[in-house]
């Protein structure tokens, strides 16, 4: 089949479209979190969801909805927890991970969730995605454009210099921390419609690549949802022609764009 | 602890560590909520919130010379951030008077040619240049400057000095400055003080 009859397909066509949109716009993330060190927020996100889900499961609800709530909850705690108690966003992220990874599994094993169906909340397919799923991609990428257009200066500010962005009285503290909402929210939201291995190919790679080679966070941020729409949809076609798993495919178009950037920065 | 600055003086404040010499710059620019006392600024009594920020508005603000962050960032953008609450934040973007308030600081600290430079290639003496760039761009009163000369070798010192001294006559500034350096500290200011535990130990007469 030629990639111009799998067009034809509207399952194709809503995979191709998240895969533009989410690439574009999930991939700006990626820049707050290398930029703020949040890489271990990330993960403990993703732990805080699972432990949510086997909540959810536990006391017979919809798991998905129990992650959802978790990782909101997750993302407007981390940071008042961090700064309140002068601790190291990673110090925080570490604490958090693996509490809950080990409070999931004393659930897995006294309430019998079973953990598997836990896990499943992890692997979504962006090649099932129904109409709805496309819409809450539009509305995540709407608000990431807007938060970051509103707010680019104090952005500017705030990962060049917070101390001066303080004195100057940007609010740096909560801007931290609506980001960091901001992430939560798009992990929660993106988790499920294009599975957890992807979320770290779209958040984070293209960033990687783009800080990389740019001179400016305007640049960065360009060049980010460049990539990240290059990644995503490259890789879907890719996995296309090739017959190959999607979600590694697209992984692996990432990895290759952040592999070339450091060879290129080395030439 | 009572201490009173002219308008135009050239004050140094010495002292060891935790004396008190940031906390006081701190407290004159209301970064300190709870502080007991009072802080009075060209006039104004420095109390709410909205006196934080007109004394930031009328103050330039040189932290400690550190190592720049992670951002690559072009000299010319480092200095007009500092501009950020004075005419442009959030939504609202750099006017041109902010372009050109930018580009004259920039001649006047010899930076004009590096104006496209990132700020994470710059020597220590030039990041020294573009944090007094960026508290200038501001058009304060008052220039407040914590150690200034920390991580300079003696010619970027006497550079420093010079430009200082040029830029304080030019702009009719009233200068605070934090240093650990006492014959720096009387070389250049009209009147030294040394704290100590946040009380004024030691008046001192500067050499000018």
């Amino acid at each position: 089949m030629s990639i111009s009859e799998y067009f034809q397909y509207p399952v194709f066509q809503r995979a191709f479209i998240a895969a533009v949109v989410a690439g574009g716009t999930i991939s700006l993330l990626g820049v707050v979190i290398i930029m703020l060190n949040l890489t271990t927020i990330r993960f403990a996100l993703m732990h805080v969801a699972l432990l949510g889900g086997a909540v959810g499961l536990a006391v017979g609800a919809e798991p998905l909805v129990g992650a959802f709530l978790a990782i909101i909850t997750g993302s407007l705690l981390l940071g008042p927890f961090s700064s309140r108690l002068s601790l190291d966003t990673g110090i925080t992220g570490a604490f958090f991970m693996t509490g809950s990874i080990a409070l999931a599994f004393l659930l897995f094993y006294k309430a019998g969730v079973p953990a598997l169906d836990v896990f499943s909340l992890f692997t979504g397919g962006i090649l099932s995605l129904g109409p709805g799923d496309l819409w809450a991609i539009f509305a995540l990428g709407s608000v990431i454009l807007i938060v970051y257009a509103c707010l680019f200066r104090e952005m500017q500010l705030v990962f060049y210099d917070p101390g001066q962005a303080e004195w100057l009285g940007v609010p740096v503290q909560k801007i931290k921390n609506g980001l960091l909402f901001l992430t939560g929210l798009s992990i929660g939201i993106a988790m499920k419609i294009v599975g957890a291995l992807l979320i770290d190919a779209l958040i984070l790679l293209p960033a990687m690549t783009a800080m990389g080679l740019s001179r400016s966070l305007l640049q960065i941020l360009l060049l980010s949802s460049v990539l990240g729409m290059a990644t995503a949809a490259g890789g879907l076609l890719l996995s296309m022609i090739f017959d190959l798993p999607t979600g590694a495919t697209i992984t692996l178009v990432g990895v290759s764009f952040l592999g070339l950037s450091m060879l290129f920065r080395r030439l | 602890m009572s201490l009173s600055v002219e308008r135009g003086e050239f004050l140094a404040i010495l002292g060891e560590n935790g004396a008190g010499k940031t906390t006081l710059f701190r407290a004159i620019l209301r970064l300190l909520p709870d502080l007991e006392g009072t802080v009075r600024v060209l006039g104004r009594t420095i109390k709410t919130p909205e006196d934080g920020n007109w004394v930031r508005s009328q103050a330039g603000y040189v932290p400690q010379n550190r190592d720049g962050g992670r951002l690559p960032i072009s000299v010319f953008d480092a200095v007009m951030l500092g501009r950020w609450g004075k005419s442009f934040a959030y939504l609202r973007r750099p006017t041109r008077h902010d372009r050109e308030i930018t580009s004259s600081i920039l001649d006047i600290m010899g930076l004009q040619g590096m104006s496209f430079k990132d700020c994470r290639s710059l020597s220590g003496g030039q990041s020294q240049r573009v944090l007094i760039a960026r508290a200038l761009v501001r058009e304060p009163s008052i220039l407040l400057l914590d150690e200034p000369t920390t991580y300079l070798d003696n010619s970027s010192k006497q550079m420093l000095e010079q430009l200082i001294g040029q830029i304080r006559n030019k702009l009719s500034l009233t200068v605070l400055m934090i240093s650990h350096d006492a014959e720096y500290a009387l070389r250049m200011a009209d009147r030294v003080v040394r704290l100590q535990c946040g009380h004024i130990e030691k008046r001192l007469e500067a050499v000018s």
